[in-house]
């Protein structure tokens, strides 16, 4: 017996390895018409890994003092060898993030997997997608560049429209009347730990609901049929289907290799993408540039509050947009998933996105 | 269509060579720049001459400053007479303090003794306190 066998069986025979790799990897089944979005989840996972990492590694160099963020990012940039490359993986990261969760999420609509009994996977997904965004909005400031510190001073004003404890939510967010040391520091605690903290735990829970409940069957071809209402638990299993290991798991690493192909060629070839010229100046608190707007992803937000009449309005016709789509399966509760029988469902979903899109690109251009 | 030429055991090994190669050369490819990334920067503990003012170091006195990323201690036993030692302690890497009392370097960590030349007057220390070339320049004292 080789010396490989032999340190397997020593920990099967300790642990039950064999047991678990048979239960959830090779003995594992998955509907045999799984498509490349199911593995959407995966990808997001695989990222925000390589955020852990690069996050890490930015932090051996990073100096989170208003003096010295800025020229601490520079030196990163253009002293420490390869930084350019882990600050480029990081911003770009972020931003393919946004993009494969806000992908994951729409397969997850069309294909009506937010469904009972997938409520508890839906709303701790949505979560996911939030703590993303907070993350995002609070690693704009670190730099401390006149982007990070208008940008950031746009982003926490607009919480002032909050009726009766708005102001206070400001002063609580910056730490003070203005954006300043005190939102530096209280941003960077919740950039490097609160939030990732938060999102560790969230993607655990999230991560057990998809395994508790089951991969749910893509609702297309002519042998599928709306699961009935049960009402106690059932795991939703697909005998006849194909193991997740090696079967599925080809077809998640092509997809992640995919989307980390597409990170680093924006990385290496157009970074500047997401970096727009305000982001190269160190921050000025007397001098506003023209033109600060959010990154593309809150945009919308960004739009919709110059939308309606006042600040109040826009925030309530955002947390509505937000509420409801947390909301949404218990809102959407009809068994059918085929997307050809749920026109309305289809014809809201394909409008909402036109719309989201339509608001982005004003935002964008106004 | 199957490939009955070539057996599944071959398929296999090759597949599972090939597949090696490839997670290497990618582990090579991020291993690289992680190394260098992780890296002390290149201009430390590297060369020139450290520079003092002659007026830091007092008769009788010692001067602590940072020499090439590590401790060092500059002396002035007797007027115009310039010394520079590592302040680093030969035993364990703790920074030597100078008792002015006794006229010698005592390590705080464990008690080793040090003479101002850097000589080994007790302890656990192996061996003398690194000494560094000093050179005075006009009201400067150049050290390295």
């Amino acid at each position: 017996m080789n010396p490989l066998s032999r340190i397997i069986d020593y920990i099967d025979t300790r642990l039950g390895f064999r047991e678990i790799v048979r239960n959830n990897l090779t003995g594992y089944l998955l509907p045999r018409n799984v498509n490349s979005w199911y593995t959407l989840g995966s990808v997001v996972l695989t990222l925000f890994a390589l955020q852990v990492l690069t996050g890490i590694l930015l932090l051996i160099y990073y100096i989170p003092d208003t003096e010295k963020a800025y020229a601490s990012v520079g030196r990163i940039m253009n002293e420490v060898p390869f930084g350019w490359l882990v600050r480029y993986l990081h911003i770009v990261g972020s931003n393919v993030i946004i993009i494969a969760l806000l992908l994951h999420m729409l397969s997850v609509l069309f294909m009506g997997s937010y469904k009972r009994p997938r409520e508890l996977n839906w709303l701790s997904g949505f979560g996911l997608l939030n703590l993303a965004f907070a993350l995002c909005l609070t690693g704009y400031l670190l730099p401390w560049s006149q982007l990070s510190f208008w940008a950031t001073t746009v982003a926490t004003d607009a919480a002032g429209a909050m009726p009766v404890v708005g102001e206070k939510i400001v002063h609580l967010l910056r730490g003070g009347a203005m954006v300043g040391d005190a939102t530096l520091g209280r941003f960077f605690a919740l950039h490097v730990m609160g939030l990732p903290l938060l999102l560790g735990g969230l993607i655990g829970f999230h991560l057990f609901c998809v395994r508790r409940v089951g991969i749910s069957k893509p609702p297309f071809g002519s042998e599928y049929t709306p699961p009935e209402k049960s009402q106690i638990f059932h795991h939703e299993d697909h005998p006849g289907g194909i193991p997740f290991f090696p079967n599925y798991v080809v077809k998640d690493l092509a997809v992640n290799a995919f989307f980390l192909a597409i990170l680093v060629a924006v990385a290496f070839f157009a970074p500047m993408l997401f970096i727009p010229p305000t982001a190269l100046e160190p921050a000025n608190p007397f001098v506003t540039p023209p033109g600060i707007k959010p990154e593309w992803y809150f945009l919308w937000a960004y739009q919709t509050l110059k939308i309606f009449p006042n600040k109040a309005l826009g925030l309530a016709a955002q947390g509505a947009a937000m509420t409801f789509l947390a909301l949404l399966p218990f809102l959407d509760r009809g068994p059918e998933r085929q997307p050809a029988r749920r026109p309305v469902f289809v014809t809201c979903f394909v409008l909402g996105l036109l719309l989201f899109v339509a608001i982005s690109i004003w935002g964008h251009y106004s | 269509m199957e490939n009955s030429s070539v057996p599944s055991s071959q398929r296999r090994f090759f597949l599972t060579v090939l597949l090696g190669a490839i997670g290497a050369a990618l582990a090579a490819l991020g291993g690289w720049p992680l190394l260098r990334f992780l890296a002390p920067a290149s201009k430390e503990g590297a060369g020139g001459k450290v520079s003092l003012a002659k007026d830091a170091v007092p008769v009788g006195g010692v001067h602590f400053l940072q020499f090439h990323g590590q401790t060092a201690v500059v002396m002035q036993q007797k007027a115009g007479e310039f010394t520079a030692l590592s302040a680093i302690c030969t035993h364990l890497g703790c920074v030597v303090q100078w008792k002015a009392q006794k006229g010698e370097f005592v390590c705080p960590c464990h008690g080793g003794r040090f003479s101002p030349s850097g000589a080994v007057l007790g302890g656990p220390p192996p061996k003398p306190l690194e000494s560094i070339p000093v050179v005075l320049s006009g009201d400067q004292i150049l050290i390295g």
